[in-house]
């Protein structure tokens, strides 16, 4: 038992701090567990706003078929897609009325309309979590990303 | 702060061509600004006749696509699109 959680029991003891209380900061005391003697809680990691969203094809350096393949390298900062979301504001009701039916008849059943310039700080947010990773069998590794 | 685009970068090889281009967005910007400003009373007087035959709406919708212009050409710094193919290269940066 650790010295904290040893005045933690006296101090609960003593009746000077609740049962709750006790239970919230040994609580605490696990969650540091890798920090024998500290008892401040770890500030949780502060991640810092995505930048740019990258696309890259690149030729998987382990494919012998890898020669042939083209390479390409977007990066595409992310104010830049804030302000192509605003641009939907922009098209006539009766081209979007078009574009869902296209949409439609893709199977894909999405309004456009529903885009609203609230939604698209969680819609980028949304996009930092995003990551993909796909080795094909022509020898391309393509890749689609957020960079901080 | 986001700062606007100073400088754009395109750069085409192939065959045919082999060029690059180095474009002072510094300079247009201002170029662009001077323009608007030597036009603003024939714009004005474009708005005053749309709104008196009441296509205010236009106007309106004109206003948010300059908006959304200028919002778009500011937002543009750091975009790099890099294409290299086995005949062409294609690469544009804005910095």
């Amino acid at each position: 038992m650790t010295e904290n959680k040893k005045k933690i029991l006296e101090m609960l003891a003593d009746k000077k701090i609740s049962v709750d209380d006790a239970y919230r900061l040994l609580s605490v005391i696990e969650s540091d567990r890798g920090q024998p003697g500290d008892t401040t809680r770890a500030e949780p990691e502060v991640k810092s706003k995505p930048k740019y969203l990258r696309v890259s094809v690149m030729p998987d350096p382990e494919n012998e078929r890898a020669e042939n393949v083209d390479r390409v390298n977007v990066r595409v900062p992310m104010s830049l897609i804030r302000a192509g979301i605003k641009l939907t504001a922009l098209i006539p009701p009766e081209a979007l009325d078009k574009v869902n039916g296209a949409l439609k008849d893709k199977g894909i059943n999405f309004d456009v309309r529903s885009v609203k310039p609230e939604d698209i700080e969680e819609l980028i947010d949304a996009l930092a979590e995003l990551e993909v990773d796909v080795i094909s069998g022509r020898g391309e590794k393509v890749r689609v990303f957020v960079e901080r | 702060m986001n700062w606007p685009p100073t400088l754009m970068h395109v750069k085409i090889k192939n065959e045919k061509a082999n060029f690059g281009l180095w474009l002072p967005l510094f300079l247009l910007f201002p170029l662009a600004l001077v323009v608007l400003i030597v036009l603003s009373p024939i714009i004005l007087i474009a708005v005053l006749i749309l709104c008196g035959f009441g296509r205010g709406r236009w106007v309106w919708w004109g206003l948010r696509c300059l908006k959304v212009a200028i919002v778009s050409s500011w937002a543009l710094r750091g975009l790099k699109v890099d294409v290299q193919t086995r005949r062409d290269i294609v690469q544009v940066s804005v910095i």
